[in-house]
């Protein structure tokens, strides 16, 4: 079973796939991304992301490039084709886990 | 500068320094981000630039967060002993077998290496200056660029001291002779003579002008980076 940081880890990898599945982000896109979209229920730390952001890149799940919008260069993240297939097994893990954890605290 | 303790620490925790230079510069640009969005909120320069920074996280949790990524560690980092232990003889013989290769190929080219080949008065002043540029120059810029690479990934100074001993223990030196008018030949190449044993010393002692003036050119980085440590104390 994972520990508690290793699932929290592995959330914040999920969470990040799956926004940059839909576009290439910065890095501050992706923290607000995820506070709006889970409604301020998950806050990743403002510059603790970057981390994972550079370990994923690394691990050839994401690439990045530097672009220069209104004046403003950020470096852009985006999923590769070994992220999208990364995505696609976290996520039917995470919907097995979930659906698993449901159905024992559906039991009690 | 902005965030320099958290760069010390990411380095000397062994982050590469290219990521170390782009998470900074990441962090940089979102409390740019941060800053603005303050402002936007209705608070003064100063009150919005300090909440950015609360907001961003403090330089020990935002640390942690990248040295808990072991897979941005450098190699140097990693392996040191393989960086520092194992290349520099490599490094010091192939900065002076590269020169030393060229010229060969030069005389080869042109014949002058051929056996009683007349060679150009202007052809041995470059193999001589090609062999002392290789002993005085090539061979003490090895030791710069170990010295450079233990001072960029904050290593310790132990490092660079076994980098540069090591090839100077093992005393590469290049050679470039020549016989006497009517007796043809040359000798060029890169010569080892662990300077412990009686064969190294010996020579040593023959050659102790280029010898001392070799040793003093490799080890001057050292002292260099002994001098910046003790300053940044």
């Amino acid at each position: 079973m994972p520990s508690e940081s290793a699932l929290a880890a592995g959330l914040s990898e999920l969470m990040v796939l799956r926004l940059l599945r839909e576009q290439e982000m910065y890095g501050y896109e992706i923290v607000q991304a995820i506070a709006a979209r889970t409604r301020q229920v998950l806050t990743p730390g403002e510059g603790v992301i970057y981390p994972l952001l550079h370990a994923l890149e690394k691990d050839r799940l994401l690439k990045s490039r530097r672009k220069t919008v209104v004046g403003r260069s950020r470096i852009y993240y985006s999923l590769t084709a070994r992220g999208a297939k990364r995505l696609s097994a976290m996520t039917d893990h995470w919907k097995a886990l979930t659906g698993a954890v449901g159905a024992v605290l559906h039991a009690v | 500068m902005r965030f320099e303790d958290l760069r010390e620490t990411l380095l000397k925790g062994g982050i590469a320094p290219r990521h170390v230079r782009r998470y900074l510069a990441e962090l940089s640009e979102h409390l740019d981000d941060l800053t603005e969005k303050q402002r936007a909120q209705g608070y003064d320069r100063e009150d919005a630039e300090l909440r950015a920074r609360a907001l961003l996280g403090e330089d020990r949790e935002l640390a942690a967060a990248m040295l808990e990524q072991k897979s941005l560690r450098s190699i140097t980092a990693r392996v040191p002993w393989a960086i520092f232990g194992i290349l520099p003889p490599f490094a010091a013989t192939a900065a002076m077998l590269v020169p030393l290769g060229v010229l060969v190929m030069t005389g080869k080219v042109l014949g002058f290496l051929e056996k009683g080949a007349a060679r150009p008065h202007w052809f041995e002043l470059l193999a001589t200056a090609t062999a002392a540029c290789a002993n005085l120059v090539f061979f003490p810029l090895a030791s710069v660029l170990f010295v450079a690479l233990v001072a960029r990934h904050r290593l310790s100074i132990t490092w660079a001291l076994v980098a540069v001993a090591i090839p100077l223990l093992l005393f590469l030196h290049s050679v470039a002779e020549f016989t006497i008018p009517g007796h043809p030949g040359i000798r060029i190449g890169v010569g080892m003579a662990p300077i412990f044993l009686p064969k190294g010393w010996k020579t040593a002692i023959a050659d102790w002008p280029i010898v001392t003036a070799q040793y003093v050119l490799a080890l001057l980085p050292l002292v260099w980076l002994a001098r910046r440590r003790l300053t940044a104390r």
